[in-house]
This record gives C-alpha cells, sequence and structure tokens, in this order.
C-alpha cells in the first residue's frame, strides 16, 4: 500500500533501476505530474473521500509502479534516441568506415556543436558568474534568498536547454524536462533543497567549464578546418594569384605543378580526419554532460 | 491448465501497443489546443466507460516517443496548482500521418471482423 506520492515515486524509482536515467527522470517526472493533478480533482469532485482513498483511486487508474516502469520499459526497448543508428552486423572495410564518415549524422552534429560551444559557453559562463557573485553578495539581504532561488531554478532551466542541444546534436538521450518543486514549499526550503542537490552543484561546474572547453573546441575545428581548406586551395591560389604556398622573410616557395594531387589529398585526409576526431569529442563529451546534467 | 486471465493481459498490452499511438494522434488531432496528460486521460476515461483498455501511466510512455519521431510536440507551463504541465500538440507530420494510420486501421478493422466472422 503507498501513503503518499513520494513514496510512488521512490517505488517506481527502484522498479526502473538500470534503465536510462532520462527514462527514468521523465517517468518520475510524468507520474508526479499525472498524480498530482488527480489528486486535486478528485478531492474537488468528491471531498468527502480520504486523501488516502483519493491516492489510492488515482494510482489504481494510473498503474501499479510495476505496470508504469514496464510500459516506459517497453517504449524505450522499441525506441531508440536520435541519431542512433543501427549498426551494421557485417565488417566494412577500414576504407570504408574510414570515409563513412561523412553520412554520419553523429559526426556534423558534433562539428556543429563544437562550433557553437563557443557561444554558448560564453553565455553559460557569464550567467554563472554573475548568478553566484550576486546569490553570494546579496545574501546578507532577505531578498538575496529570493534571488539565490531564481538562479537555481535558472540554472535547472539551461540545463534541460543544454541537454536538448547535446541530445539534438551529440545523439546521447538527456532529460526531457527538468524536475520540479513541490507544491506548499517555503523558498527557504527550496533554497535548501537546492544547495543540498549535488546536481545544482554539478551543473554549476558543467557551465563554469564549458567556457574553456568550447574556446578549445571553436579554435581546433576552426585551425582543422582553416588548414584543410588551406592546403587544398594552395596549389588554385598560387596559379592564379602568384601567392606562394609558404614563404619565409623574402623567400617564397611554390609548389610545383605535379604535387596538386598531393595537397589536395592531404587537405581532404585532415578534413576526415577532423570528422573523425569530432565525432569522438562528440561522444566524449555527450558522456560527460550526461553525467554532469541529468538527475539520477 | 492454460492461466487465461494472464494470456488474456498479455493479449490486451499487445494490441495496446500500436492502438494507444493511433489514439492519442486522434485525440491530440481532434482537440481545439493543447492538452496534457491527465487531460488526455480523462477524456480517454470518458470514451471507454467501464472498461479501462490500459493504465494512464502507459500513456505517458507513447506520448513521448510520438514526440520522439516528431508526430506531436510539447512544451511545458506552469499551472496553477502543482508542479508544471507538459502540454502536447499534434504537428502537420502528426496530421499526415494520422491520415496515413487511420487507413491501416480500417483496412485491419474490416480484415479482423471478417477473419472473425468467416465470411
Amino acid at each position: 500500500m503507498i501513503h503518499s506520492i513520494e513514496e510512488y515515486l521512490d517505488v517506481l524509482k527502484a522498479e526502473l533501476q538500470g534503465s536510462d536515467s532520462a527514462t527514468i527522470q521523465d517517468a518520475l517526472a510524468d507520474a508526479e505530474e499525472h498524480l498530482r493533478a488527480a489528486l486535486a480533482s478528485l478531492r474537488e469532485n468528491q471531498p468527502e473521500t480520504s486523501e488516502e482513498e483519493a491516492l489510492a483511486q488515482a494510482i489504481e487508474q494510473y498503474g501499479s509502479p510495476e505496470e508504469t516502469a514496464s510500459a516506459y520499459k517497453e517504449v524505450e526497448r522499441r525506441t531508440s534516441p536520435a541519431l542512433v543508428r543501427e549498426t551494421s552486423a557485417q565488417q566494412s572495410s577500414m576504407l570504408k568506415r574510414f570515409l563513412g564518415v561523412y553520412d554520419d549524422p553523429k559526426a556534423w552534429g558534433a562539428l556543429l556543436y563544437m562550433l557553437i560551444s563557443l557561444v554558448t559557453g560564453i553565455v553559460y559562463f557569464t550567467w554563472v558568474v554573475t548568478g553566484l557573485s550576486l546569490s553570494v553578495s546579496l545574501a546578507i539581504f532577505i531578498f538575496g534568498l529570493l534571488f539565490a532561488v531564481f538562479f537555481a531554478v535558472s540554472l535547472r532551466g539551461l540545463a534541460l536547454l543544454e541537454g536538448r542541444i547535446v541530445e539534438g546534436l551529440l545523439g546521447v538521450r538527456m532529460p526531457r524536462r527538468s524536475l520540479f518543486f513541490q507544491k506548499g514549499t517555503t523558498w527557504f526550503e527550496r533554497l535548501k533543497t537546492n544547495l543540498t542537490d549535488r546536481h545544482i552543484w554539478l551543473t554549476l561546474i558543467y557551465f563554469f567549464l564549458q567556457l574553456p572547453l568550447g574556446v578549445i573546441y571553436f579554435t581546433l575545428i576552426v585551425t582543422l578546418f582553416s588548414l584543410s581548406i588551406g592546403l587544398m586551395a594552395a596549389p588554385l591560389v598560387q596559379s592564379i594569384t602568384d601567392f606562394p604556398v609558404m614563404s619565409f622573410g623574402v623567400a617564397r616557395y611554390y609548389a610545383p605543378l605535379w604535387s596538386t594531387p598531393l595537397f589536395l589529398l592531404a587537405g581532404f585526409l585532415i578534413w576526415t580526419l577532423t570528422m573523425h576526431l569530432g565525432k569522438f569529442i562528440g561522444q566524449l563529451h555527450g558522456t560527460y554532460a550526461k553525467t554532469f546534467l541529468v538527475t539520477e | 491448465m492454460v492461466d487465461s486471465s494472464a494470456l488474456t493481459k498479455k493479449f490486451q498490452k499487445e494490441m495496446n501497443a500500436g492502438i494507444a499511438s493511433l489514439v492519442l494522434l486522434s485525440v491530440l488531432d481532434k482537440s481545439h489546443g493543447p492538452m496534457y496528460g491527465y487531460q488526455i486521460a480523462r477524456l480517454l476515461e470518458d470514451y471507454s466507460g467501464d472498461a479501462a483498455f490500459m493504465k494512464q501511466g502507459a500513456l505517458y510512455p507513447v506520448l513521448h516517443s510520438l514526440e520522439g519521431s516528431g508526430l506531436l510536440e510539447s512544451k511545458v507551463e506552469p499551472s496553477v496548482s502543482g508542479p508544471p504541465r507538459r502540454y502536447y500538440e499534434i504537428t502537420p507530420a502528426g496530421r499526415e500521418t494520422l491520415v496515413v494510420w487511420l487507413g491501416v486501421w480500417k483496412q485491419m478493422k474490416s480484415f479482423v471482423d471478417r477473419a472473425v466472422k468467416g465470411a
């Protein structure tokens, strides 16, 4: 017999052990939203039923934690997250796998992510530094508490946004929504839950690190991209504009005509390797983001 | 001895798997605006009467997967009472898919009817 919504959520969480953490978060949020709505409407329509009976009735209609957990597992089994492709059993050749990266949405997504991570990194960093310093310095006033709660809530929102970006571009399943506060908690209690929530601190660290990481990602991609394009274009440019491939002081070096294919090949190789590197970094970053942003 | 109630439950569950998607899409297609989970569950309760075909909790994962495939879209909005609610709305792609699915459903229904009747 389950006596409260919190108890239901605990049992549901235990039942979902081993599932994807994002699925667990979805399931808990759905159950909480539904049961609270059901409970409120039952209490309104039949004021004579006790809270316990109303909850039992709501759970009866919603399904026991076991039933609910199995429904989520079932759907999770049938659907795969964005960008996940069926990995073919047959081993393709090295060359095919090497060039196959051009057909891999994950690689392109990761490159795009690395490009925009500079912008998002700056935004997150600024927000976190401003919010944190204001929260600390305003703490001597009463409304400082309000501000701290506002900041914590905004962090959850930003974490959700970053999760959507990571899921869309890196193909790592992330939470569909943030967990919310229970009704009827005071501001002070909310602040306390936030401060003791390991997750909010992890989110803070993530947002801090996002700026240096964004700078590194951006520089890496832009440098490698320019290098490969530069190499590929060098023979052509030198033939049209008289601009040398290399120049040291006054010495100018021109590449001979026969080396044109070599330049093209080198540029192409560097770009293909960059795609592989991007894909690899994307996977790493996805795992890292998941550990830091998804509430277990 | 065959445990018929367990078998019936399993049968029901297997049938629900596809039908739930069709029903949810239809409900959201007909609704005048975005709906949240509990609202949809209540509406389905009205349709099904006493015979509840599936637990309300099983609707949500289907909603997520429909959203994941782009047939629905959702947004979270704060509610007057309690936690914020997720409102679902059908997308143009969802409407197109629904038309196709309804065609499949009609064919399926008449096929099953004929097969069961044996005529």
